[in-house]
C-alpha cells in the first residue's frame, strides 16, 4: 500500500496544476469577454461595461442557482471530509484484508466517466426520489469528491504513528478522543484540503448536476448551460470570471495547507 | 514530590494462565507471574518471546485468549487500556508532536478533568521529578532523545499510577544516555515507590536494574528470579545459554551418588558434587556440564576439577584475556582471565590445563547443543 500512497500525491500534484493551467489559459480569452457592451459574445469585445456582472448579482435565478451550489458544495465537502477521513483511517490503520479492495472502490469515481455516473445516480435517484434534492446532489458529489479526500489524507495520516494513539489511550483517552486529540489535529491541513478540493468539485460540477437538476433546482453550471443554450449573453463570461478567481483561491487555499503539513 | 503515600505505593499483579495465540501462533502460552507491590520485574527473552504480547495484555491492547491479569484487587483482564489506570512508556518515546511538553505530560490529567491550574502545576512537579523542570514550553522536536524519554516519563507517572510498564523504552538511545537512563528510572522507581514491569531484550540492563527478571522462550517462563540467582543457577539449559557467556561441555554421567560422576570428552574424570546438579541424572545418561568462562583458571594440574583444552586462540583486551580452545570433540572452550595473568607458557596450538571451582560447575540433564 506504501507506494500507492506517493502515486496518489503525485497522480494529485499533476491534477491540482493542469487544473490550474487550464484555468490560466481561458482566463486570456474569457474576462476580456466578460466586460464586452454588446449583447452577444464576442471577441475581442467592444467597449468595456460592468453590466454583465450586475445583472448577476442583481438576478434572483441566477442567484437562487448559486445559492444552491453553495450550499450543496458546502455539504459535499463537510460529508466529504468526514467520510473520507473516515475511511482512510479505516485502511490505513485497520488490519482488515478488504482494505484494498476498498481502496478501489473509493477511488473508482476518478476513473469511471462522470456521464456513465451521472445516468446511472439519474435512474437511481429518480426512483428513490433523490433526484433533484439537496441530499441527491449532495450524495453524487460526494462520491465524486471522496478520492480527493482519501488522497489527501492517506498520505498525511500513513505519517502519524500509530503508537501516539496506544499512547494516548494508555493515558486514559477513549479511542474517540485519541483520534480527536492527536491524530486528527495532525491530519487537520490536508483533511482541509480535501474538503475544500470536495467544496470545488462539487461547486463547478457540471454532469452529474445536468441530469439530477429538476425544474426548480438547478445548480450554477447547470443553469449556465440552460443559459448558453437560450442566449448567450456575456453573463456567462462574467460567471466564469467569477468562478475561476473562487478555483484559483481554493485551490491555492489547499495547496497551502497541504504545505503545511508537510513542515 | 509530596505525595500521598497510599496513592504512590505500587499495586501487586497477579498473572495467571495467560495465553495468547494469534491464529495459529501461540504468542504467550501459559504464563504465571506473582508480582509484589513496588517491585520491579523484567521481562527478558529473544525475539519474539512473547514480551510485548504480555505487556499489551496489562496494558490493555490486546486481551488475552485465556487467563487473567489482577492488579491490586481488580481483575483487570478484559478492561480497556484507558480505563486500567497504568503508566505506560513506549519505545518510539510517543511524544504528541503539536502540544507543548507541558501540555503532554498534563495530557493524562486533563483526560481525568483535572482543572487547568492544577493540570499545569502537577505537570511541572513531574517534569521536574524528571529532571526537566522549564522544559514545559518547548516542543519534542527541540528535544533529544534521551529528553524525549524522560518526558514520557513524567507523562507516564504525572497521574500516579501505580504500575508503570515500559517496552523496550531505552532501545532507542546509545549505550552512554542509556546508562544514564537506566539509573534515572531506578531512581524513581525507588522514589515514587510504584509497581514496575519493564521489557528488555538487553540482559545486562534486566540484570542490573529488576528486583527479579523472568526469562521468557516461546511464550513460556523459562525461570523466573533474582538477577544473582539467574546468573549463578540458571534453571535449564536455555537460560544458562541466553544470560551471560557459558561453556558447555558434554559429558556422560557414570554413577550417581553421594557425588556424580561424569567422564569429560577431554578424557578426564570428574566427581562433581551433587548439589552441582540442576535436573536430578540417572547413571549411563548424557549430560551437559557448564561452566562460565570467568570461572576457569589456568593451570592446576592433578585438581579435582581440572582438564586439557587445546588453544586456538589468544584475545588480549586490556583488562581482560579472552582464551579459546577446543576439547578433542570439537567443543569450544572460553576463559575470561585477568589482564595481567602470565602466560608466557600459552600459544596458540599448545595444550593447557584449566580448572574450576566445584561451586562453578552445573549440571544439566540432555546431550550438548
Ligand atoms: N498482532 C499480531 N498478529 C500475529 N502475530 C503476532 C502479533 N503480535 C505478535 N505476534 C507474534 O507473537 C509472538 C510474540 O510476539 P511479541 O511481539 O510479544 O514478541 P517480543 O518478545 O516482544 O519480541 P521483540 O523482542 O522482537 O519485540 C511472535 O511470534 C509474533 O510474531
Ligand atoms: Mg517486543
Amino acid at each position: 500500500m506504501k507506494p500507492s500512497i506517493d502515486k496518489g500525491s503525485l497522480a494529485l500534484g499533476t491534477y491540482v496544476y493542469a487544473v490550474l493551467a487550464f484555468i490560466v489559459i481561458p482566463l486570456v480569452i474569457v474576462i476580456p469577454m466578460s466586460f464586452g457592451q454588446n449583447d452577444y459574445l464576442e471577441f475581442p469585445p467592444k467597449g468595456f461595461t460592468l453590466r454583465w456582472y450586475a445583472e448577476y448579482f442583481s438576478s434572483r435565478q441566477w442567484w437562487s442557482a448559486t445559492s444552491l451550489s453553495v450550499e450543496v458544495a458546502f455539504l459535499t465537502a463537510i460529508c466529504a471530509s468526514v467520510i473520507g477521513t473516515a475511511a482512510t483511517y479505516a485502511m490505513v490503520r485497520g488490519r482488515g484484508r478488504l482494505a484494498t479492495l476498498f481502496q478501489i472502490l473509493l477511488i473508482g469515481p476518478i476513473i469511471v466517466p462522470h456521464i456513465a455516473l451521472a445516468v446511472g445516480l439519474y435512474l437511481f435517484f429518480q426512483t428513490i426520489g433523490l433526484s433533484g434534492t439537496v441530499p441527491g446532489f449532495v450524495l453524487a458529489h460526494t462520491v465524486l469528491a471522496l478520492p480527493f479526500v482519501v488522497f489527501t489524507t492517506t498520505a498525511a495520516l500513513g505519517k502519524v504513528d500509530a503508537s501516539l494513539e496506544a499512547a494516548a489511550m494508555s493515558c486514559g483517552a477513549s479511542r474517540f478522543s485519541a483520534f480527536r486529540l492527536v491524530t486528527l489535529p495532525l491530519i487537520l491541513p490536508n483533511v482541509v484540503s480535501g474538503a475544500l478540493f470536495a467544496f470545488i468539485i462539487s461547486f463547478d460540477e457540471p454532469v452529474v448536476s445536468f441530469f439530477l437538476s429538476g425544474v426548480r433546482y438547478k445548480t450554477l453550471p447547470r443553469r449556465m448551460f440552460e443559459d448558453i443554450e437560450q442566449n448567450l449573453t456575456p453573463i456567462i463570461p462574467a460567471i466564469a470570471t467569477l468562478l475561476i478567481v473562487l478555483s484559483i483561491v481554493v485551490l491555492l487555499g489547499a495547496h497551502l495547507m497541504r504545505s503545511r503539513t508537510k513542515n | 514530590m509530596a505525595m500521598n503515600r497510599e496513592q504512590t505505593a505500587g499495586a501487586s499483579i497477579r498473572i495467571s494462565r495467560l495465553e495468547k495465540r494469534f491464529g495459529n501462533v501461540s504468542a504467550v502460552d501459559g504464563v504465571d507471574i506473582d508480582i509484589s507491590a513496588g517491585e520491579f520485574l523484567a521481562l527478558l527473552g529473544p525475539s519474539g518471546s512473547g514480551k510485548t504480547t504480555i505487556l499489551m495484555s496489562l496494558a490493555g491492547f490486546e486481551f488475552p485468549t485465556a487467563g487473567n491479569i489482577v492488579i491490586g484487587s481488580e481483575d483487570l483482564t478484559y478492561v480497556p487500556a484507558n480505563k486500567r489506570n497504568l503508566g505506560m512508556v513506549f519505545q518510539n518515546y510517543t511524544l504528541f508532536p503539536h502540544m507543548s511538553i507541558l501540555d503532554n505530560v498534563a495530557f493524562p490529567l486533563k483526560m481525568r478533568g483535572v482543572a487547568k491550574p492544577e493540570r499545569y502545576a502537577r505537570a511541572e512537579e513531574a517534569l521536574a521529578t524528571v529532571r526537566l523542570a522549564g522544559y514545559g514550553e518547548r516542543f519534542s522536536s527541540q528535544l533529544s532523545g534521551g529528553q524525549q524519554q524522560r518526558v514520557a516519563l513524567a507523562r507516564a507517572i504525572v497521574y500516579r499510577p501505580r504500575v508503570l510498564l515500559m517496552d523496550e523504552p531505552l532501545s532507542a538511545l546509545d549505550k552512554n544516555l542509556r546508562e544514564d537512563m537506566q539509573l534515572e528510572i531506578k531512581r524513581l522507581h525507588a522514589e515514587l515507590g510504584i509497581t514496575v514491569i519493564f521489557v528488555t531484550h538487553d540482559q545486562s540492563e534486566a540484570l542490573t536494574m529488576a528486583d527479579r527478571v523472568a526469562v521468557l522462550k516461546d511464550g513460556r517462563i523459562q525461570q523466573i528470579g533474582p538477577s544473582r540467582e539467574l546468573y549463578e543457577r540458571p534453571a535449564n539449559l536455555f537460560t544458562a545459554g541466553f544470560i551471560g557467556e557459558m561453556n558447555f561441555i558434554g559429558v556422560t554421567v557414570e554413577s550417581v551418588g553421594e557425588a556424580i560422576a561424569v567422564s569429560l570428552p577431554s578424557g578426564e574424570h570428574w566427581n562433581v558434587p551433587s548439589t552441582s546438579a540442576v535436573d536430578p541424572l540417572q547413571a549411563g545418561q548424557k549430560a551437559v556440564l557448564a561452566v562460565r568462562p570467568e570461572r576457569l583458571q589456568i593451570g592446576g594440574e592433578g585438581a579435582a576439577f581440572a582438564f586439557h583444552v587445546k588453544l586456538a586462540d589468544i584475545v588480549y583486551a586490556g583488562s581482560a584475556l579472552l582464551l579459546i580452545g577446543h576439547l578433542p570433540d570439537g567443543t569450544e572452550i572460553r576463559a575470561r582471565l585477568p589482564g595481567a595473568s602470565d602466560l608466557s607458557t600459552l600459544t596458540p596450538g599448545a595444550t593447557a590445563v584449566f580448572s574450576v571451582p566445584k561451586e562453578a560447575i552445573l549440571l544439566y540433564a540432555g546431550g550438548a547443543k
